[in-house]
C-alpha cells in the first residue's frame, strides 16, 4: 500500500518533471526576485498556442509558481460550470493520491468581505476537506514534513463567473513567505484565468466547427457568405465537395459556382444573382448542377440578407443537395403520372366505349338505310315510297345519335358553378403545386412573377384553376419538342388599368401562326397529335362566363402566350350566375353538333 | 321464280331489326328478323336461315351464346356477327367458333355483301 503510494507520488513528480521548462531553473535560482510575470504569461500563451491541452497549461503555470516560491506548491482545480464541484485537480508538487481526492469536492463561495482577498472576491470553502495534508501519512511517516494548505483564491472570468480554484500549500506554515507573495498570486490567478477561458472558448469554437461541419455533412448541406459589392465568398471546403470542385480550387468569387450551374438554370441563376445585387431581401432556388463525373445534382439554396453595413451587403447563402430526394420524388412523380395515365387512359377507354355503343347503334341504322335507300331509288321504276321510307328512318336514327351526345354533354356538366371571392395568386400557386411535377417530367422551368396585392375576383375556383391548369398544361406539351432553347415556362399575375386582374402564361414552345389565332379556341381544333381540342374552347367559355376574356397572343421571341383577364371581386357584383356557364358551354357544344350535322 | 335464301337477323336494337332487311331484300334474299336469340330459338326458321346475322351483345342470351347453342344443336349456320362495341378478343373468339366474319357497326354495304358472299360460299 505504502510503497504502491510511493510510486504515484514519484510518478507524478516524474511526469512533472518531463514537462519542466528551462525557465523554471532560473526562477528557481532567482527566488527572493519578483518574477517577470509577463514573461510567464508570454510562455503560457505560447503553449496555448500549441494548443496544448488545458491540464498541461495549468501545470506548467504552477510549477513556474513552486519554482519562485521556495517550500510553497501551488495547485488549481478546475470547477465545474456552476461552480459548486471541482471537476479536476491540477499540480505538479502535490501527491496525485491527494489530488484525486478533491475531484469532485464541493466547493462553497462564502460572500464575506472578511474572508476575502478583496472586496469583491468571495472567500473559498473546500468542504469536507482537511487543511492540512499530512503528507507523511502517504509517503514515509516522520521523514517528510506534512504540507499544509495556506490559501485558496478564486479564479475568476472577466464577468465574474468562478473558474476555478488557485490552492497554494506550505511545507512550513510558520517560515516566512517572499514579500512579493501577495502580488504575486492575483497575477497568477489572472493568467490561471486567460488561459482556462481562452482554451475553454477554443476548445467550445473547435466543438460548434465539428458540429457543424458534421451537420453540414449529415444534411449535405453547406453554407457561405457572399460580399455582393466584391463578389467576394468565404466558404468551407464542404462547399467544394458539394459543387464537386476539387480541393484545389476554394472559390473566392462566385464565378466558379456560376460555372458549375447546369446550362438550363443559368439564366434563373443569373436572375437571381441581379436580384440579389439589387438587394432583394431572403431568397431561395432550385437549380441544377452540370457536374463533370455523373448526371445532374440538384441544389437547393437559401440565402438570407445579413448586416448591411456601410452599403455592404452581404446573404449567408445555405446550399443543400436535394438529389436523392429529388430523385425519389421524380420516380414518384413518373409512377403518379403513369397511374394518372392509366386511369386517364382506362376512364376514356371506357367512355369511349360507352359513346361508341350508344353512337354506332344509330349510325349503323342511318349507314343500312341510307344504302338501301339509294337502292330503292335505282331500280327501274324507283321505289319512292321505299326510299322515303328509309329517308324518314335516316332522319330518326341520325336524331337518335344526336340524342346520345346530349345525354353525354349532361353528364359532364352536371355540377353546377359556385361562386366566391378568390385569390387569382393562390389559386395559380395551387394548380402550380399540382402540375409540378408534370411540368418537370417535361423538364419546363417555371417562373413565377405574381403581382402583389393583387385584389380578389370573384368566381369559381375550380373552373378558374381548371382554365390555368390547363394554359400550364397546354405550355408544356407546346415546348415537348424544343431541345435547342430552354423551356421556361413563365405565370404572371397584375392589376390591369381597367380594374380587372390578368393572368397570362408565357411558355417558348412551338407557337402559332398569325392566321391560326381565330380557329384556336375552336371545338375540336387541336395541333396535338393527342388531343381532342377541348381544352381551349372550354377555357374560354368558363371566362367569359365570369365576364373575362381569354386570349393568345404570339411572342416575339419563339413561343405564345395565353392570358385571361376577369373583373376585380368589387366590379364583378356584374357577374349574377355563373350557372349561365352550363347553358353557354351546351350551346357551343350544340352549336357544334348542329354544323357536323349539316 | 327462284326462292329466295333466308337472312335471319338477331340484334336487340329496333333500327338494325327495320334497316338491314330492307336492305337484304334489295339485295335479293328474304329475311326474318329477331328481337333477341330466345325468340330466334323458338321460331321455327332455324332449319330454313342460310345465314344468321346476330348482334354480339344483347340481354339475356348474348351472340356467342346462340353461337355454341347452335354448335350443340348441331345447326350448322353460317354466322356472321354485328357489333357496335369494338372489342378485338370478343370477335377473335367468334371468328375461331367458326363464325364468317365479324362487322362493326356501322358497316358499310360493300363489308355486309362481301360477308353474305363468304357465307354462301361456305354452304
Amino acid at each position: 500500500m505504502i510503497r504502491k503510494a510511493r510510486a504515484a507520488w514519484r510518478g507524478n513528480s516524474g511526469a512533472a518533471h518531463a514537462g519542466r521548462f528551462t525557465l523554471d531553473r532560473q526562477l528557481r535560482a532567482t527566488t527572493s526576485v519578483m518574477p517577470d510575470i509577463a514573461e510567464i504569461g508570454a510562455k503560457v500563451g505560447a503553449l496555448i498556442r500549441q494548443e496544448r491541452p488545458l491540464p498541461v497549461v495549468l501545470s506548467s503555470l504552477c510549477q513556474f509558481f513552486d519554482a519562485t516560491l521556495e517550500g510553497c506548491f501551488s495547485s488549481v482545480l478546475l470547477l465545474e460550470c456552476a461552480g459548486a464541484r471541482v471537476r479536476n485537480a491540477i499540480g505538479c508538487g502535490l501527491p496525485a493520491g491527494y489530488m484525486k481526492q478533491l475531484e469532485g469536492r464541493a466547493v462553497k463561495w462564502i460572500e464575506t468581505p472578511f474572508g476575502a482577498r478583496t472586496n469583491k472576491t468571495p472567500a473559498i470553502v473546500l468542504e469536507p476537506l482537511s487543511n492540512t495534508l499530512q503528507k507523511s501519512q502517504e509517503v514515509a511517516p516522520g521523514a517528510t514534513p506534512c504540507l499544509k494548505l495556506h490559501e485558496l483564491s478564486p479564479i475568476l472570468s472577466l464577468t465574474g463567473e468562478p473558474l476555478g480554484i488557485f490552492a497554494v500549500y506550505r511545507r512550513d506554515p510558520s517560515a516566512e513567505v517572499a514579500h512579493f507573495y501577495s502580488a504575486l498570486i492575483p497575477r497568477f490567478t489572472h493568467v490561471a484565468a486567460a488561459a482556462i477561458e481562452r482554451l475553454r472558448s477554443d476548445e467550445t469554437l473547435r466543438r460548434s466547427s465539428a458540429l457543424l461541419q458534421r451537420t453540414q455533412r449529415l444534411s449535405s448541406t453547406c453554407c457561405f457568405s457572399w460580399q455582393v459589392e466584391t463578389d467576394e465568398i468565404s466558404c468551407s471546403k464542404e462547399l467544394c465537395e458539394l459543387f464537386e470542385l476539387g480541393a484545389a480550387e476554394v472559390p473566392a468569387t462566385l464565378e466558379p459556382i456560376g460555372a458549375r450551374i447546369h446550362p438550363e438554370d443559368l439564366p434563373s441563376f443569373h436572375e437571381m444573382i441581379e436580384r440579389a445585387r439589387r438587394g432583394m431581401n431572403d431568397f431561395e432556388f432550385e437549380c441544377r448542377l452540370h457536374v463533370p463525373a455523373n448526371s445532374s445534382k440538384y441544389l437547393r439554396v437559401v440565402a438570407q440578407q445579413t448586416a448591411r453595413q456601410q452599403g455592404q451587403l452581404e446573404y449567408i447563402v445555405v446550399v443543400q443537395d436535394v438529389t436523392q430526394r429529388r430523385r425519389t420524388e421524380e420516380a414518384l412523380a413518373k409512377l403518379r403520372a403513369e397511374l394518372a395515365r392509366t386511369a386517364r387512359v382506362t376512364s376514356l377507354g371506357v367512355l369511349t366505349a360507352a359513346i361508341a355503343h350508344e353512337v354506332n347503334q344509330p349510325l349503323a341504322g342511318i349507314v343500312t338505310n341510307a344504302s338501301t335507300c339509294r337502292r330503292m331509288l335505282a331500280i327501274d321504276p324507283p321505289d319512292l315510297e321505299g326510299a322515303r321510307e328509309t329517308a324518314r328512318r335516316t332522319i330518326r336514327d341520325a336524331e337518335r345519335a344526336s340524342e346520345v351526345v346530349k345525354r353525354l354533354r349532361a353528364l359532364f356538366y352536371k355540377k353546377g358553378a359556385v361562386s366566391e371571392l378568390l385569390d387569382l395568386n393562390e389559386a395559380a400557386r395551387e394548380v402550380l403545386a399540382l402540375s409540378r411535377s408534370e411540368l418537370e417530367r417535361n423538364k419546363v422551368i417555371v417562373r413565377t412573377d405574381l403581382g402583389g396585392e393583387l385584389p380578389p375576383v370573384l368566381g369559381d375556383r375550380v373552373q378558374l384553376q381548371q382554365v390555368i391548369l390547363n394554359l400550364f398544361l397546354n405550355a408544356s406539351d407546346a415546348m415537348s419538342g424544343v431541345d435547342d432553347r430552354p423551356r421556361q415556362l413563365v405565370i404572371r399575375t397584375e392589376r390591369d388599368e381597367a380594374d380587372r386582374v390578368r393572368l397570362s402564361v408565357r411558355d417558348t414552345g412551338v407557337g402559332f401562326e398569325p392566321q391560326e389565332v381565330d380557329r384556336l379556341f375552336d371545338e375540336f381544333y387541336t395541333t396535338k397529335s393527342d388531343g381532342m381540342g377541348i381544352g381551349l374552347s372550354v377555357s374560354r367559355s368558363i371566362v367569359e362566363c365570369h365576364k373575362g376574356r381569354l386570349w393568345a397572343t404570339p411572342n416575339d421571341g419563339p413561343g405564345a402566350t395565353f392570358s385571361f383577364s376577369i373583373p376585380c371581386g368589387r366590379s364583378a357584383a356584374a357577374v349574377r350566375s355563373l350557372g349561365a356557364f352550363r347553358t353557354s358551354v351546351a350551346g357551343a357544344v350544340d352549336h357544334h353538333v348542329g354544323s357536323r350535322r349539316q | 321464280m327462284v326462292e329466295r335464301p333466308l337472312v335471319s337477323v338477331v340484334d336487340d336494337d329496333e333500327s338494325v331489326r327495320e334497316s338491314l332487311p330492307d336492305l337484304l331484300r334489295e339485295l335479293g334474299y328474304s329475311v326474318r328478323a329477331f328481337s333477341s336469340a330466345e325468340a330466334f330459338l323458338e321460331s321455327d326458321c332455324l332449319g330454313e336461315t342460310r345465314c344468321l346475322i346476330l348482334d354480339i351483345a344483347m340481354p339475356g342470351m348474348t351472340g356467342p351464346d346462340l353461337q355454341h347453342e347452335l354448335a350443340v344443336r348441331g345447326q350448322e349456320i353460317p354466322i356472321i356477327f354485328i357489333t357496335a362495341l369494338a372489342d378485338e378478343t370478343v370477335c377473335t373468339r367468334v371468328l375461331e367458333q367458326g363464325a364468317v366474319q365479324c362487322l362493326l357497326k356501322p358497316f358499310s354495304e360493300t363489308a355486309l355483301f362481301e360477308a353474305l358472299n363468304a357465307a354462301f360460299r361456305v354452304t
